[in-house]
């Protein structure tokens, strides 16, 4: 019986061994497959799942001025933080959530919302958190339920601010008084600030946040990664040159539990600070400028000082400006709105359009030279005015007959009137062009315009359909009619003139000695000497004591200038502005100074005298301070009170 | 047989059933066990430390007259010196109160010296602390600075009736605010340990960028900012060795070497503030 049960049951056996032996194969298939196979894929899909990424900024470099003093920096912002992904704190918020349910339901009370509970108690260990904090460093901080939980479905990994921006000793209280493993810590971050406010502001420009850009060289760029924002420039230095400026980003991967909260560290690499930049910027004369504009407070306008050798910007200023520091660590919807009202975003001295008046007068009697039409002796009579094609064009006085030196020192309409007529508009308009006012100066500057005008014949057929009159000769001899500039060409042009030739892209940044030989040889003005030389003594006499331009004068400089008022067209009447170009020392030009200065009010009359020459003299003194080489017999002192004609 | 097995376990059984109901003791209990261990050993400890004492005083009596003499002249000196130091300390502390009243500061925290013998020091890795005999009844305060003529040696992290424990400075879970001498940026200080034969460390965080290890044979000395509230201002900790970038990109990390006494103090004194012995 045994023996023919096995054997009957012997056959069923071998099909049960062959089934098992089937399920194994497949079951060691299956094995081989997931193990090497499929492994790396597995192994990747595990390391995404259980790994996150942090990503932290590096800090921006420092912009410096031409003797390495910073002139924007970074400023650590201590804050007082909980990392909410903590496993003390995760088990705080539960406790505080069973304790309010547990409330609850010995209340008899239905919960409503489970969600908003866990909320309430989030909200509530921090709060207790805070209640410490506050009660160490004395303030009275309080908590947003709301953004507790945005930040942990945002930024779960990164720490959550229970107060920002701690002063040091608030700082120092913290740490010495909270224990090294207390859920509140004390976490640094890093804000952009300007230590001289608003000086540069346009030039220097500012910072705004976007999400970090993150470099494909990265280490972990498959995980899921958490990052704070990136500080990117939006405008002036921080702009152009946010590439060097940018620090490298410091990354932390993670392990995280099924709830995304941090387990160990996996790798870190430490964010590095971005490059610093040495910029040509001399912050002594640039502080100068502002006090010399603050002199007449509420006006605005541009001043821009350059160094002639090196083509370098030494200050630059823009008025109405606003406090840098204000758009740090944001710029808040009121800071913003109260700078757009002010209209000081623009960097007049490189977008703001004006016509040049009186300085252009030097461009015309250049014209007029060079095309052999007059020389430097040529004379001209002044008897208070010039008729041209029935209209009669006025002088600011009756000057009698007088030469090239007197008529750019007394600003002489009717003789300059007399020179662009005989020169004719297609040589002033050559001459303009070729000190090139027809074109940006291509400073090293973000948003420079490009709607410069010098009218020509053609151009007013182009526009206007209509043929060039005589009358735009004389209005262009003068610096008026259709011809727009920027203070910053103007400062180039002066610069040009100074010297007898013709330079262009100016440098904000500090330039190397190899960079300095690099630069190409400018070309020449194409002035004779002894004819150059007579418009440097018109620019002398016009910053002498009967001249213009006195309020710029610096003792023991000899301060060569033009002064300039020159008219805007407005519908119910004329603004004026007012201009001072003016280099020194005549001798042996240095520096070269344009500040213009903006009428507030209709038909006010607005002399250049008067407004902007004080404001270069305050540049020209703290330049020959520094550089008292350059003067005869020593700077006198800067004084707040400057005396007008 | 198996009563015998049984017999065998029993061990575990009452182990187990000890560890169990520790578990479930409330925390006061415990709490209050402990602190009776610490009181009850405490005489202990002290008494060992009078032991010790005793015998270094009958070690110091083999010395020859001639030998006490010497010490005695060398003493006299030092008091000479000194007393000249509390005449300086007394005219600069004159200045001190003449310069806050002329510009309006708030007064410095006055603070008296409570001066205590070492009873034992524990450098395990884990509670680098030193247990002083003063307790309590000698007017010690919880979290009161300690020092020593070298500088910070910690703070109180434990007080008893006769003995108080100081968690010391080269304790990971001690954190300071610090400063560079003749810079007034604050930093964080923390203890990084003690290793076999070497000196005791710690790590300064927060340390500005621009701050550079120029002078091997001058680095930066690091002392107590006072504007933590704890530690009066200008009391040295030790001096950094190394720089190296620190977490955020701003900042710089410094290894700090500390003074080599820490580990052979045998005497301290507590700061107790003024204002809380007068409470």
């Amino acid at each position: 019986m045994n023996t023919e049960n096995i054997k009957k049951y012997q056959s069923r056996l071998w099909i049960f061994y062959g089934f098992l032996g089937i399920i194994l194969v497949v079951l060691y298939l299956g094995l081989f497959f997931r193990q090497l196979v499929e492994s790396e894929t597995l192994a990747q899909i595990e390391k995404v799942q259980n790994q996150r990424r942090i990503l932290t900024p590096g800090p921006r470099g420092n912009l410096l001025d031409h003797e390495g003093r910073v002139l924007v920096a970074n400023k650590s912002k201590f804050s007082a933080v909980v990392f909410l992904s903590e496993g003390q704190v995760q088990k705080a918020f539960d406790e505080s959530y069973y304790g309010l349910v547990r409330e609850y339901r010995a209340r008899d009370e239905e919960i409503k919302s489970y969600s908003q509970l866990r909320i309430l108690s989030r909200a509530m260990v921090l709060e207790s958190y805070l209640k410490g904090v506050n009660e160490l460093i004395g303030r009275r901080e309080g908590v947003d339920a709301n953004a507790i939980t945005r930040h942990l479905n945002v930024n779960p990994l990164l720490p959550y601010p229970l107060i920002e921006n701690l002063e040091p000793w608030e700082f120092a209280i913290l740490l010495e008084s909270l224990p090294v493993e207390h859920p509140v810590q004390v976490y640094v971050s890093n804000m952009r600030h300007y230590p001289y406010e608003n000086a540069a502001a346009h030039a220097l420009g500012y910072v705004g946040f976007s999400p970090l850009e993150i470099e494909s060289d990265m280490p972990g760029g498959d995980l899921k990664t958490f990052a704070t924002k990136g500080s990117y420039g939006r405008n002036g230095i921080e702009k152009l040159f946010d590439v060097d400026l940018q620090g490298r980003t410091g990354s932390e991967i993670w392990v995280v539990d099924p709830s995304g909260y941090q387990v160990e560290p996996v790798s870190r690499e430490y964010p590095q600070k971005g490059n610093d930049i040495e910029l040509s910027i001399d912050i002594d004369i640039q502080l100068a400028g502002e006090s010399g504009y603050d002199l007449y407070e509420g006006y605005n306008g541009a001043l821009v000082a350059i160094d002639i050798e090196r083509m370098e910007i030494l200050a630059m200023l823009s008025r109405p400006d606003y406090d840098l520091n204000q758009t740090s660590p944001f710029i808040s919807n009121a800071v913003f709105k109260e700078i757009s009202d002010n209209r000081a975003w623009e960097n007049k001295a490189l977008r703001g359009l004006y016509p040049p008046g009186s300085p252009f007068k030097l461009v015309t009697a250049i014209a007029g030279l060079k095309a052999g039409r007059i020389d430097e002796s040529t004379l001209f009579e002044c008897d208070g005015s010039h008729r041209v094609g029935g209209r009669n064009f006025p002088c600011m006085g009756t000057h009698g007959e007088i030469d090239l030196r007197t008529a750019i020192e007394k600003s002489c309409n009717e003789y300059f009137y007399r020179v662009g007529l005989e020169t004719g508009v297609d040589n002033l308009s050559r001459e303009a062009v070729y000190l090139r006012l027809n074109e940006p100066t291509h400073i090293n500057l973000p948003n420079e315009t490009r709607g410069m005008l010098t009218p020509s014949r053609e151009w007013k057929k182009d526009r206007y359909n209509q043929p060039w009159y005589p009358g735009d000769t004389a209005n262009m001899s003068i610096g008026q009619g259709a011809l727009t500039v920027t203070p910053l060409q103007m400062a180039v042009v002066v610069a040009s003139i100074a010297k007898n030739q013709v330079y262009s892209h100016p440098s904000i940044i500090k330039q190397t000695p190899e960079q300095l030989a690099r630069r190409p040889v400018p070309k020449s003005l194409g002035l004779p000497d002894s004819v150059h030389q007579a418009i440097l003594e018109g620019m002398d006499r016009v910053v002498s004591p009967t001249g213009t331009a006195r309020g710029a004068s610096v003792e023991g400089v000899d301060i060569g200038g033009k002064t300039g008022t020159a008219q805007i067209n407005k519908k119910d009447g004329n603004l004026e502005l007012a201009w001072f170009v003016g280099f020194a020392p005549v001798e042996d030009p240095k520096i070269a100074v344009v500040a213009l200065v903006e009428g507030q009010e209709l038909n006010q009359s607005f002399g250049g005298g008067r407004y902007a020459a004080p404001m270069a003299r305050y540049v020209f003194e703290a330049y020959f301070k520094k550089h008292p080489e350059y003067t005869q017999a020593g700077v006198g002192q800067t004084t707040a009170s400057v005396s007008l004609p | 047989m198996p009563k015998k097995r049984l017999f065998s376990i029993k061990p575990f059984a009452v182990l187990i059933a000890v560890i169990v109901f520790w578990i479930f003791v409330p925390i006061a209990i415990k709490a209050t066990l402990r602190s009776a261990f610490y009181e009850f050993q405490a005489p202990l400890s002290a008494s060992a430390s009078y032991i010790r004492e005793l015998q270094n005083f009958w070690a110091a009596r083999l010395k020859s007259k001639s030998e006490l003499y010497e010490t005695g002249k060398d003493l006299a000196h030092l008091n000479a010196t000194y007393e000249l130091k509390i005449l300086e300390n007394q005219a600069l502390k004159q200045e001190v109160e003449r310069l806050e009243t002329l510009l309006g500061l708030p007064s410095r925290p006055d603070y008296n010296y409570e001066i205590a013998r070492v009873v034992s020091r524990d450098f395990n890795s884990w509670w680098q602390h030193l247990e002083i005999r003063k307790g309590s009844i000698h007017g010690i305060p919880l979290g009161a600075p300690v020092v020593f003529s070298g500088g910070v040696v910690g703070r109180v992290r434990e007080v008893h009736k006769y003995t108080s424990t100081v968690e010391l400075l080269s304790n990971s879970h001690l954190r300071m605010a610090v400063i560079i001498e003749g810079d007034n940026r604050p930093m964080s200080f923390r203890g990084s340990g003690f290793k076999i034969f070497r000196s005791p460390t710690g790590l300064a965080e927060y340390v500005p960028a621009d701050i550079k290890l120029t002078d091997p044979d001058n680095p930066p000395r690091i002392i107590t900012s006072g504007m933590g509230g704890v530690f009066p201002a200008g009391i040295h900790i030790g001096y950094i060795t190394r720089l190296k970038p620190g977490a955020s990109g701003m900042f710089q990390d410094g290894d700090i070497v500390l003074d080599n006494r820490l580990s052979n103090l045998t005497e301290v004194a507590v700061l107790v503030p003024t204002e809380e012995l007068e409470q």
